[in-house]
């Protein structure tokens, strides 16, 4: 199986979030970047195919900028995935993840695409969009919020479990399919010393970046807001449970109005 | 100013599903009346529930009636959504933000060219463009975009809108314009559909009252504590990633960074201690409640309101009181 799969860096989840200087989105200075969380889920998936079905390849596709986006590719290859191809996105731009998809697509197009594995969205603007975007452009189906995907070697199809309000959903689908993992159910694996090693001779196909048509509605950042920082619980003061119940009902219903 | 809406609604047990309602709020609004508002409805009861949009002043709804959407992938809606669009000239399309709209609403921006955002909470359109805001960063930050060009799509994300006023109308139901989709996409099948899990309660990610337990429950077996509570309270069950890694409860029911992010009105959180793991997945509820017995657990950082003490006294004193004051 050709198994592509897609990766983006993210500020890592401790990062102390600040505004950028002009107020637009968030301030990258001196922040520490990690292959996002979801993606993550999504390379173990891939890898886990991968090791299943003989033969099976597995490529890292990102765009983005340098040097964090390389780092991530890098990371990837040091996990497992065979090949990885880098669309270098110009510094100053901003994100969008509409533009995001297309330069995806670009890259993806000429390479062997059986499967195509994203995270469902990034722990930084949880855009969720370039997934399903990708499946459109690429014009194959897509399935988002997909937990436990298999590969069915007697009928061909993968099969896979989707959560959503209606319920736990099964799914069948024949290859070629965009799939956005909600989560892994193995953790996902740490790269070894010798693999991250060997990672770093492994060369980076580059895809050049080409700006989208204006008429295709780019989304542009205005405001990056912090909420003022949550002052600590106000610590309900109780003589026994039942007092402590009753005065915490009555909160909830007079002064935060959150109760039925 | 004022958009051209085309509201892209969802079926729950055959009737519109309150984050429907909810973007035909938001849709009115932009529209600035009922006029400027259009009505889609798919699936095998799409006809049949399409008056309920006229309660709301909607007359113009067109229906893509036929059981096949209910069973195939979102991408084969898309071709609909995007030319009754293109019919009914819209320029927005507002959907809400379940796992069918997210998914929905890259597809269709990508096939109609237009900028789009998920999970969006507050809509402006004003000279200074179309703008929206929403979370970002699991609700540790909030962004506001303009989304330019001529068409837009959304999702919005659930409890942030009202539903409309009612102000009942006679509805006009027209078929959809319904282009065939790529026979590609026709191969995947949902072959089963099951209750989630969580049992009878609400969808985690759309429930306004969220019960979650974590390690101070101590054991597997006084898990129902939280349950009880949950159940008194119409709330849904959740989990810390401790609970689920220990295999008390399945993996559908994390709430935090690698399981679900959740927004409620009111987050109850049962014996967790805070770790950022599990914060960034529920820290945008509008109100926390901490219970737990260490005063200096992280997690009394973030809580609105806390109680310091033994869960297994208070727990099942507070399931007492909600039933009580609900005359359950």
């Amino acid at each position: 199986m050709e198994i592509v799969v897609c990766v983006k860096p993210v500020p890592e989840p401790e990062t102390r979030l600040r505004a950028a200087a002009d107020g637009r989105t968030y301030d990258t200075e001196a922040v520490k970047f990690v292959l996002a969380g979801y993606d993550e889920s999504a390379v173990e998936q891939a890898l886990l195919l991968k090791e299943s079905i003989p033969g099976s390849k597995v490529h890292a596709v990102a765009f983005g900028p340098s040097p964090r986006t390389e780092e991530v590719l890098r990371a990837s290859l040091a996990l497992g995935c065979d090949q990885a191809t880098w669309v270098e996105a110009p510094s100053e731009l901003r994100p969008d993840p509409l533009a995001t998809a297309h330069a995806l697509a670009r890259a993806i197009r000429p390479l062997p695409h059986d499967l195509v594995l994203c995270g469902k969205q990034a722990g930084d603007d949880e855009s969720g969009l370039v997934a399903p975007a990708l499946g459109e452009l690429l014009g194959v189906p897509d399935f988002g919020f997909v937990v436990d995907l298999r590969w069915d070697a007697g009928s061909s199809r993968l099969t896979f479990r989707r959560e959503t309000e209606a319920g736990e959903e099964r799914w069948e689908a024949p290859l070629p399919v965009v799939v956005a993992m909600q989560q892994a159910w193995n953790d996902p694996r740490t790269a070894k010393l010798p693999a991250i090693l060997k990672s770093r001779k492994v060369p980076i196909a580059k895809v050049a970046w080409t700006p989208l048509p204006a008429e295709l509605g780019p989304t542009v950042p205005v405001r990056f807001e912090l909420p003022p920082p949550r002052t600590g619980a106000k610590i309900v003061e109780y003589k026994t449970p039942g007092e402590a119940a009753e005065k915490l009902v009555r909160i909830l219903r007079e002064e935060a109005k959150v109760f039925p | 100013m004022s958009a051209r809406v085309l509201v892209v609604g969802e079926l729950r047990d055959g009737h519109l599903a309150d984050p429907t309602l909810e973007s035909v709020g938001s849709a009115l609004a932009l529209a600035g009346g009922p006029e400027g508002v259009v009505g889609f409805l798919a699936g095998a009861s799409a006809r049949s529930a399409a008056s309920e949009y006229g309660r709301y002043g909607v007359a113009d709804v067109r229906v893509a009636e036929s059981g096949s959407f209910d069973s195939v992938p979102p991408a084969f809606l898309a071709p609909v959504v995007v030319a009754t669009a293109s019919e009914t000239r819209s320029d927005t399309i507002v959907v809400g933000g379940t796992t069918f709209g997210r998914d929905l609403t890259g597809r269709v921006a990508a096939r109609w060219n237009a900028a789009a955002a998920n999970g969006v909470t507050e809509v402006r359109l004003t000279g200074e463009g179309f703008l929206v805001r929403r979370p970002v960063f699991g609700g540790r930050a909030t962004e506001t975009l303009r989304l330019e060009g001529p068409r837009r799509v959304l999702s919005l994300r659930p409890h942030s809108f009202s539903a409309p006023e009612e102000k009942p109308t006679e509805v006009r139901v027209t078929p959809a314009a319904a282009p065939e989709p790529a026979p590609g996409l026709l191969g995947p099948k949902r072959v089963a559909v099951a209750p989630i899990a969580s049992g009878a309660g609400p969808g985690l990610t759309d429930a306004a009252i969220v019960v979650s337990g974590g390690r101070g429950l101590r054991a597997p077996e006084n898990f129902h504590l939280v349950e009880e509570l949950a159940q008194a309270l119409g709330a849904a069950v959740g989990a810390s990633r401790a609970v689920t890694d220990a295999g008390w409860r399945p993996p559908s029911f994390q709430v935090g960074q690698t399981g679900k992010t959740v927004s409620p009105q009111l987050y109850i959180a049962v014996g967790i201690s805070g770790a950022i793991q599990h914060i960034v997945g529920m820290v945008s509820s509008r109100v926390i409640v901490a219970i737990n017995s260490d005063a200096t657990a992280p997690i009394f950082k973030v809580a609105d309101y806390g109680l310091v003490g033994d869960l297994f006294e208070i727990v099942p004193a507070l399931t007492a009181e909600v039933r009580r004051v609900r005359g359950l």
